[in-house]
């Protein structure tokens, strides 16, 4: 099928190319939503990417005290990584730096339901330095940890589960202006249960490639196809004709489902704001074992 | 399915009735469960001699009637449902696994001693040693959770290692006693001597007492794992006010004539009541 337009955008006859990821899901709670904020703020900064990052974390929604284990209010953070162990090291890392350091916070797991888990107030406790304490509330252990304000509570264990990371939207317009402001009508459409949007604001300028043209060392590097000023320049460009900015959206979440609705609800925001060409970044359908063709996103959401 | 046993008459003796679980009776028919055999007194009786039997047995059992005469009911069990539809007798849930036990009025001594999981819902008054070690034993509950609706008696919670015990009135004197750890909440308030010997266990009040010399006042702050314990009390229906969910509490450690990493939290916050 070749691409398609949407009112004034033209959608490209691409797909987008995702990979399995572990993931969990945090509910941080604080005194007030500013402070839970705070926490997931400080917890998903430097995630953006796997690659350079070891995780990928964005806050998932606010919650309100009804929704939250100790009637606070929250946020619902998803953390990303390529194994479960991983997710475990990078959870421990956040939640103590992040999420512990921050007034008035405790820390629970989002998905208790996981049959797989890793443990977080189970190390996060040697903090307490022999005087942690733990409660077993409604057949779950919690720990209690002294700090300087009162305790810290957290969860002893977070479930994992099985998602998927690297859902895509390339978002292109002729100005600058307007591919951002496409963009973030796209990311705004996009978030919501089941995801994460690593990058700033959910958007990212600097799309990267594999590997590099100029080092074999370099895992990634910019995605000179895609940059407009390269295009005068570089045999194999993929930037279309009339387009002179372009952001792409990476899209994480909890399953193939989550990531493809996602993306068509991106797509219909991005083409309603304006986006002259949408596309999708794949690796010809090698590497990835979820591809999102974009022909099949053409029904609104 | 649900089989439903109900007294015939006031017991001439103390029944004991161990053997009245779900999984024990589960597949048994009438005539079955008439012929089961329980101790009255110095005696053997049959179940059909004490009960009238209705109804299918499966995973849950209504007993009926003035059981106050009436021992061990749900005593060892592991999971279904036991019903008390009246007051019964001592030892309610002792020793119990799993499973959930509802006593629709008041339960004698012992009830929930040395559980180790479950739930057993009181919603009257229990009797003395709610949850704890039989004597010679060093630990009570090691788990589970009992909610006592009116007043708990002397000594609940003692050598209790593990769980919840939630009392919306006062708990009696001595809870907590050589308590190792788990945790004992009295919304009416908690009696005098609480907490002797106590390792690692909390007891919560929720109305001012003298903690004994043992203790030591620490700091008044907002527990945060104590506001989960409450929501917790509250969704297993005790009537648990707001103001003890946003409020500081006041915490003494003790006891130090043991190791000292016990507590005794008592509500303290005039500004939300």
């Amino acid at each position: 099928m070749s691409g398609y337009r949407l009112g004034d955008t033209e959608v490209a006859d691409t797909f987008a190319e995702a990979f399995p990821m572990r993931y969990a899901r945090l509910v941080v709670t604080a005194a007030t939503a500013d402070w839970a904020y705070e926490a997931a703020r400080s917890a998903t900064g430097f995630a953006t990417s796997v690659i350079g990052c070891k995780c990928e974390a964005a806050i998932e929604r606010s919650l309100s005290p009804e929704q939250t284990p100790d009637g606070r209010p929250g946020i619902a953070v998803l953390l990303f990584a390529m194994d479960r162990e991983s997710v475990g090291k990078r959870a421990l890392d956040r939640v103590g730096q992040c999420v512990m350091t921050c007034p008035t916070t405790a820390c629970f797991d989002g998905l208790e339901s996981a049959e797989k888990t890793v443990g977080l107030g189970a190390g996060l406790r040697y903090f307490g330095d022999g005087f942690q304490a733990s409660k077993v509330i409604a057949g779950r252990r919690f720990w209690r940890i002294p700090v300087m304000e009162g305790e810290f509570l957290v969860s002893d264990s977070l479930g994992v589960g099985s998602g998927v990371g690297g859902g895509n939207l390339v978002i292109g317009a002729a100005e600058d202006t307007g591919a951002l402001a496409a963009a973030q009508a796209a990311a705004e459409a996009i978030r919501g249960e089941g995801i994460a949007l690593p990058f700033p604001g959910g958007i990212a300028r600097s799309g990267s490639k594999v590997g590099a043209l100029t080092s074999s060392s370099m895992p990634a590097s910019t995605n000179h196809q895609m940059a407009p000023t390269l295009r005068a320049q570089v045999d194999d460009t993929l930037v279309p004709e009339g387009v002179g900015a372009v952001f792409e959206i990476v899209i994480d979440g909890v399953d193939e489902e989550a990531v493809r609705e996602a993306m068509r609800r991106g797509l219909h925001a991005a083409a309603a704001a304006g986006a002259a060409h949408v596309s999708s970044v794949n690796f010809g359908g090698k590497l990835g074992e979820f591809h999102f063709p974009l022909s099949e996103l053409q029904d609104p959401p | 399915m649900t089989l439903t046993l109900s007294l015939r008459a006031r017991p001439p003796a103390r029944v004991i009735a161990n053997a009245l679980i779900p999984e024990r009776l589960h597949g048994i028919d009438a005539a079955g469960i008439a012929a089961v055999n329980v101790r009255c007194g110095r005696e053997t009786v049959a179940v059909g001699e004490l009960f009238e039997i209705s109804g299918t047995a499966g995973e849950e059992l209504v007993l009926a009637g003035e059981l106050g005469r009436v021992e061990g009911i749900g005593a060892r069990m592991s999971g279904g449902r036991v019903v008390v539809e009246g007051p019964c007798g001592d030892h309610v849930g002792a020793r119990m696994s799993g499973g959930e036990i509802v006593v629709r009025g008041d339960a004698g001594a012992w009830a929930g001693a040395e559980m180790s999981g479950g739930l057993v819902r009181i919603s009257g008054d229990a009797g003395a040693r709610a949850g704890a070690a039989y004597p010679g034993a060093r630990a009570g509950m090691t788990g589970g959770e009992i909610v006592i609706s009116g007043d708990a008696g002397e000594e609940a919670g003692a050598g209790m290692r593990r769980g919840l015990m939630a009392v919306g009135g006062r708990a009696g004197s001595g809870a907590g006693l050589r308590m190792l750890a788990g945790t004992v909440i009295a919304l009416g308030g908690i009696g005098a001597e609480a907490g002797i010997g106590n390792r690692r266990g909390s007891l919560v009040s929720g109305a001012p007492i003298e903690p004994l010399p043992g203790y030591a006042f620490a700091a008044r702050y907002r527990p945060p794992a104590l506001r989960l314990q409450l929501r917790r009390a509250r969704e297993l229906g005790l009537d648990v006010g707001g103001a003890l969910l946003r409020g500081r509490w006041a915490r003494w450690s003790g006891d130090r004539t043991e190791l000292g990493r016990g507590e005794i939290l008592i509500f303290d916050d005039e500004e939300v009541l």
